[in-house]
């Protein structure tokens, strides 16, 4: 018996509820042995209009259980963007959604236009939430009506899916993920890095040249899951789960969490064939539990 | 690129603290070139991978050097023959070394007769390798290994000509690896980066392999960046971690490091 993984998710129709987050999969041509088949979709390395260099040496940085990061969205811009990787995403049989930034509302609205309609290109995520620019970036995910502008400015510009990747660096994430809801966003992605230091005390410096980095790996997966279903309670779109998976319990722990997806990230840097294991960790289970379908996995999500 | 799991196969001391581990690995062991690397994973160990150049390889085994300079490191030492390590490799843009027959090399060292391994500690990682390619490409080898004093070294060399070099002069020279290295057509150099920003200075042409943390050694998470001295990063691992040695821009590259790309 075959389990039903598929799943519907901010208007796109996957085969399985498991994605690769933005920044741990490249542009997903990089990895030969990357998993692919069980890929239910595919978030790219965040893209500016404009291609960056990104932050100096060191960038990244172990911690206990995790890793901090501060890469600084080095990438191509938008037209190498379209012009080396769209075309190949054209071929897949999994969507792709774009993660597009900016230091202007304006910005990410124009880079929505830019992308409309260029083939390999399914959906966006709004990255309202990184730690490691200096303009933009987090500071749109702090403030509901900064977060609410962008999801606009992006919502008038395509109609394609557009998702909006939430910062776990507010008071209420509730707040926000009703303010992007109402802004006109199919999905929410919760949750990015947090933002951590970690200091190297031969040189008495912080070890990242960028001082702080995001957080990522099982050491934050307690606070995204909580996060995750704090969102999930706020708002009627799906949300969709990020933080620290490495195995399919804890991915199961976000959709039972409210969850209709996960996204899988730092995993994917240890283990290349990650992303297969959990969608079948996860079908198992559905199966060793009685469950046909993904669809009938009972939610915990007791409403206000 | 293979992803296996290794059995750790043999272990031998090469210096104080300074061990050589063999692991059967035997799709690597028929593919990687001088210069490549491996990211392990073993467990327990840390989170992320650690990248360790590949030391020598014999029929289908593949060899890498360490010190235990952390909690993950020294874990990989506790390991016992017949525990298994995933191996993920061949990783990297090794030396180029002009290939055997004459007039088929490329790039640089075209027509080189001589070469100069220059190494600083776990430095010496990938020059087994380079030595045995560069035989069979025709050239001498003169190896140059230096270290703070001799009970830092490493004691396996193979070269031609063999250069000791400690800062302290408990072997050989007493300077650097740098110092001591002779007239050669050729440079190939791995060490501290500030002992590489110094072959850059002497020799703009040498291949340099870098040090530097590293995510996930397949180009994805653009952690291992090196700056260039034409502006911009690329990445140690991909287009790395060999580069000519006047490309880098060594005032940006991080001098030390807590844990080095061969340890």
């Amino acid at each position: 018996m075959t389990t039903d993984m598929s799943v519907e998710v901010g208007g796109l129709k996957l085969k399985g509820p498991v994605l690769a987050a933005s920044g741990t999969f490249g542009y997903g041509t990089e990895v030969p042995l990357l998993e692919r088949r069980a890929l239910g979709a595919m978030v790219s390395k965040g893209i500016f209009l404009r291609p960056r260099a990104g932050t100096p040496p060191p960038r990244i940085v172990e911690t206990p259980s995790g890793m901090l990061n501060a890469i600084g969205l080095q990438g191509p811009g938008v037209e190498g963007l379209i012009r080396d990787y769209a075309p190949q995403w054209a071929q897949w049989d999994f969507p792709v959604l774009v993660n597009i930034n900016g230091e202007t509302a304006a910005e990410y609205g124009e880079l929505a236009a830019r992308l409309d309609g260029v083939p390999g290109v399914a959906g966006f995520e709004i990255n309202i939430s990184c730690p490691n620019v200096e303009q933009g970036g987090l500071y749109f995910g702090n403030d509901p009506r900064a977060a609410a502008a962008v999801t606009e400015a992006v919502r008038k510009r395509t109609d394609l899916p557009v998702w909006v990747k939430l910062t776990p660096m507010v008071t209420d994430i509730g707040v926000i993920a009703r303010a992007c809801e109402a802004a006109g966003a199919d999905a929410l992605s919760a949750i990015n890095t947090f933002v951590g230091m970690s200091i190297d005390l031969n040189t008495r410096q912080p070890r990242l040249s960028f001082r702080t980095g995001g957080l990522s790996g099982p050491a934050i997966r307690p606070l995204a899951v909580h996060l995750a279903h704090q969102a999930a309670r706020a708002v009627s779109i799906p949300v969709i789960g990020i933080g620290g998976i490495m195995g399919a319990e804890d991915a199961l722990e976000f959709l039972v969490a409210g969850c209709a997806a996960v996204q899988v990230g730092t995993a994917t840097f240890v283990n290349p064939s990650v992303i297969a294991e959990v969608h079948d960790g996860i079908a198992a289970y559905l199966t060793s539990h009685g469950f046909t379908s993904l669809a009938e996995l009972p939610r915990y999500l007791p409403r206000d | 690129m293979f992803l296996l799991e290794a059995p750790l196969v043999a272990r031998r001391e090469v210096g104080r603290g300074m061990f050589v581990l063999s692991l059967d690995a035997p799709q690597i062991a028929n593919s990687v070139r001088a210069g490549q690397f491996v990211n392990l994973g073993w467990s327990p160990g840390p989170l992320l991978r650690r990248p360790f150049s590949v030391y020598r390889t014999e029929g289908d085994r593949i060899e890498v050097i360490l010190k235990a300079v952390g909690a993950g490191t020294a874990q990989l030492l506790a390991m016992t023959v017949r525990d298994t390590i995933s191996c993920l490799g061949p990783l990297g843009h090794g030396f180029e070394i002009p290939s055997p027959r004459r007039g088929e090399g490329q790039g640089e060292g075209r027509g080189a007769r001589s070469v100069a391994l220059v190494s600083g500690g776990l430095g010496v990682a990938p020059m087994p390798l380079a030595a045995r390619a560069a035989r069979a490409a025709g050239m001498s080898v003169t190896w140059v290994h230096g270290a703070r004093s001799v009970d830092e070294l490493c004691s396996e060399a193979d070269g031609d000509e063999v250069i000791w070099a400690t800062d302290d002069g408990s072997r050989g020279f007493a300077g650097t690896a740098v110092s001591a290295v002779p007239e050669t057509d050729m440079v190939l150099a791995c060490g501290p980066n500030r002992m590489l920003a110094a072959v850059a200075m002497r020799w703009p042409d040498a291949q340099v392999a870098v040090e530097t943390y590293m995510g996930c050694g397949t180009g994805v998470c653009l952690g291992c960046a090196v700056p260039l001295e034409r502006g911009g990063y690329d990445r140690a691992c991909k287009e790395g971690p060999v580069y000519r040695a006047a490309d880098i821009d060594w005032s940006v590259l991080p001098a030390h490091l807590a844990y080095a790309i061969s340890a």
